[in-house]
């Protein structure tokens, strides 16, 4: 099934890209897609799934739009 | 006195006379420096009533027992007086080498009275004062004078200054300095164009006194390097604060069109990625290794200085997602020296009421010609609209009327960040209970609200969270001085600087230690307001109504149909009254004023209003 992954902040720079349509599994969480992308976990961060805060443990649906950012606390 | 000079100067503009002042050991650990100063100052000596424009007006700038010290990001400088935007108190701060020239100089604090005959630049070089004249650069905007300045003295001074806005008195002008940098939002700048005062130029040779030099520099030139090391790290100053945009357009949080809307498909041409890639030179303030002011090139090839909070405003706000374009804005604003938040705020506001009837004009959501011209209006008051729109929205719905009010989208007359609560209840509350009206600086909870928070929720632990935030940015931060960046955007523990605090001054204050003094600087701040409006009640801890409108509610989107709810709004806010000790118009009680040490305040307010 697709899903749109977007990055935002330094995750863009660290991952090469700022957003991806990906082919995943039914059962795929947003921690299996961050793990396939080598996308470091161990940095703090902030995860969307249809515009709704999420943590990584989150199951991923077909049509998904999950955006990942770093945690940012404040301009 | 270790890590305070010890001294005010105390200038009168209107005498052209000064006079240095001390203060004592108690009176430096009973209110720090910064904020507290500025706000102990203002309240002992500003009587009630007065003209925020005219010459009882003062106006304080002032550092803090590690301000200027080299460690992580200590070049701040509060500037503060009573505001014309809100008639309350009003401050910001700003880096600038301000910071440690004043304390070079001698002195914690400048206290400018009075009003000059003539454009005047205010000199200080340690001892020696004078009064200068600025006709030649009266009518100038902030870059040129900066120039002119740095032509007559060198690049190591600290100088604030004005630029048309401030002179104009327009509400929402701002005071700057250094190349990009600004601060006081609630007319500040104004208050210093009142004063006929285009600039003020300090230089200093004396050593900042502190009671452990050695282990200082140490200590800060370590933690400098560590700072910048986690920031390569993160990669955060890669976009700087334009990286949350993604994130704020994703969760419904942008200002889209007057705040109508949460969120944008064109935003990501204005996103933080957007604002690397065109990135061509890189600003800082002093004592800063995590450089946040990124210029662009604007749309007549001028470098312009972006952040989150000037774009969001200045582009989606107003239906603009070209990014050159939204950078001519920057530039204007900062050369007029106009808050770029405010001018967002007015500028949508104004094309909101003009789309709806309210407002005489042609359409502008999207034009950045009209944008263009009607910010010139508004820096220079020309014509009705843009006499009117330099009050800023609150006074401009009145004007305009048509209920035009409601989407004036401002808290105690200074506009909103670049944060769209219509459904962000916490985050909303923070613009609510600001001291200074609705700024972000001050407890920015959002990304811990919608991550770690049904947002839905009204609960006290957001108003627990509000407090705890102020307690740390809107106090210790703004009173030792020091950007709050290395700890809310990089992680840098804030457990350092009660270290900084002690090892500048002698102490051996605990964390902890600060809290009480955090909540005794509110307190007075709310006692300052109190004095000026002595009916207030809690609708002053209001957001705008348009956010409790149902007919406000996104149609489509993760927000779609909600919108905040008054009744749970109104529970929220007594929450925070509780966790505070104010009562339940949100002044604090007189046993709460007296924890704190503030009995004889107490006693004074007496005299204008009811404690409980």
């Amino acid at each position: 099934m697709k899903v749109t992954l977007k990055l935002a902040g330094a995750f863009v720079h660290a991952a090469g890209f700022s957003h991806k349509e990906l082919d995943v599994e039914p059962g795929t969480t947003i921690a299996d897609i961050l793990a396939a992308l080598a996308i470091d976990r161990g940095r703090p961060m902030v995860i969307a799934r249809n515009g709704h805060g999420v943590g990584t443990d989150e199951e991923v649906q077909a049509g998904d739009r999950i955006l990942v950012s770093p945690v940012f606390s404040g301009g | 006195m270790d890590g305070w000079t010890g001294q005010f100067l105390r200038v009168d503009l209107t005498n052209r006379t000064h006079r240095v002042e001390s203060f004592s050991e108690e009176f430096a650990h009973t209110w720090i420096g910064g904020r507290g100063f500025a706000a102990k100052i203002l309240y002992d000596e500003l009587a009630p009533g007065i003209d925020p424009l005219g010459p009882e007006n003062k106006l304080v700038v002032a550092v803090g027992p590690i301000s200027g010290i080299p460690a992580p990001n200590t070049g701040k400088t509060i500037v503060a007086a009573k505001s014309p935007a809100t008639g309350g108190y009003g401050d910001g701060n700003l880096g600038t080498r301000m910071t440690d020239q004043l304390r070079k100089a001698g002195y914690d604090a400048l206290i400018v009275e009075g009003r000059a005959a003539s454009p005047t630049m205010l000199v200080v070089d340690d001892d020696r004062v004078e009064f200068l004249p600025a006709d030649e650069v009266w009518g100038k905007g902030t870059i040129e004078t900066n120039e002119w300045i740095y032509a007559r003295y060198s690049k190591g001074a600290g100088v604030l200054n004005i630029g048309p806005g401030g002179e104009n008195m327009v509400h929402f002008a701002v005071v700057r300095s250094l190349e990009g940098r600004s601060g006081g939002r609630p007319g500040m700048g104004a208050v210093m164009g009142s004063k006929l005062l285009k600039a003020i130029v300090v230089t200093g040779s004396k050593p900042i006194p502190q009671a452990f030099p050695a282990r200082m520099k140490e200590l800060g030139r370590d933690d400098l390097r560590e700072v910048h090391r986690i920031d390569k790290e993160a990669g955060w100053s890669l976009q700087g604060t334009t990286g949350v945009l993604p994130w704020c357009n994703e969760v419904a949080a942008l200002p889209v069109h007057n705040f109508r809307g949460t969120h944008h498909p064109d935003a990501w041409m204005v996103d933080g990625e957007r604002v690397h890639a065109a990135r061509v030179a890189t600003y800082g303030c002093p004592n800063c290794t995590m450089r946040c002011g990124i210029a662009v090139l604007d749309d007549e090839g001028r470098e312009a200085e972006v952040d989150y909070e000037n774009i969001g405003l200045l582009g989606p706000n107003l239906d603009l997602y070209n990014l050159a374009e939204v950078g001519a804005l920057n530039y204007l604003c900062d050369d007029y020296g106009l808050d770029t938040i405010s001018a967002g705020g007015v500028l949508g506001f104004y094309a909101d009421a003009v789309e709806r009837g309210a407002a005489p004009g042609e359409p502008l959501f999207g034009d950045i010609n009209a944008f263009k011209k009607v910010l010139g209006q508004i820096a220079h008051r020309e014509g009705e609209i843009g006499n009117i729109l330099a009050d800023g929205t609150l006074p401009a719905s009145r004007a305009f009327g048509h209920g035009s009010e409601a989407y004036a989208m401002q808290v105690k007359g200074l506009e909103i960040s670049a944060y769209n609560c219509k459904f962000i209840p916490g985050m909303a509350l923070a613009f609510g209970v600001s001291p200074i009206g609705a700024h972000h600086k001050e407890s920015w909870i959002i990304t811990y609200e919608v991550n770690q928070t049904p947002r839905e929720s009204y609960g006290r632990d957001k108003a627990q969270k509000i407090v705890d935030l102020q307690r740390i940015r809107g106090g210790l931060f703004e009173s030792i001085i020091t950007c709050r960046f290395p700890w809310v955007e990089v992680g840098w523990g804030v457990e350092h600087y009660p270290i900084y605090f002690n090892t500048i001054t002698g102490q051996d204050w605990k964390l902890e230690d600060f809290w009480p003094i955090s909540d005794r600087i509110y307190a007075i701040i709310k006692l300052f307001w109190l004095r000026e409006f002595p009916q207030t009640d809690r609708t002053a801890d209001y957001v705008p109504d348009a956010w409790f409108d149902p007919s406000f509610a996104d149609t489509e989107g993760p927000i779609a149909g909600r919108i905040l709810e008054r009744d749970k709004y109104d529970g929220l806010l007594q929450h925070y009254y509780d966790i505070r000790g104010y009562d339940t118009r949100g002044v604090p009680t007189r046993a709460t004023l007296e924890s704190l040490g503030l009995a004889a305040e107490a006693a004074a307010a007496e005299a204008y209003a009811t404690l409980t």
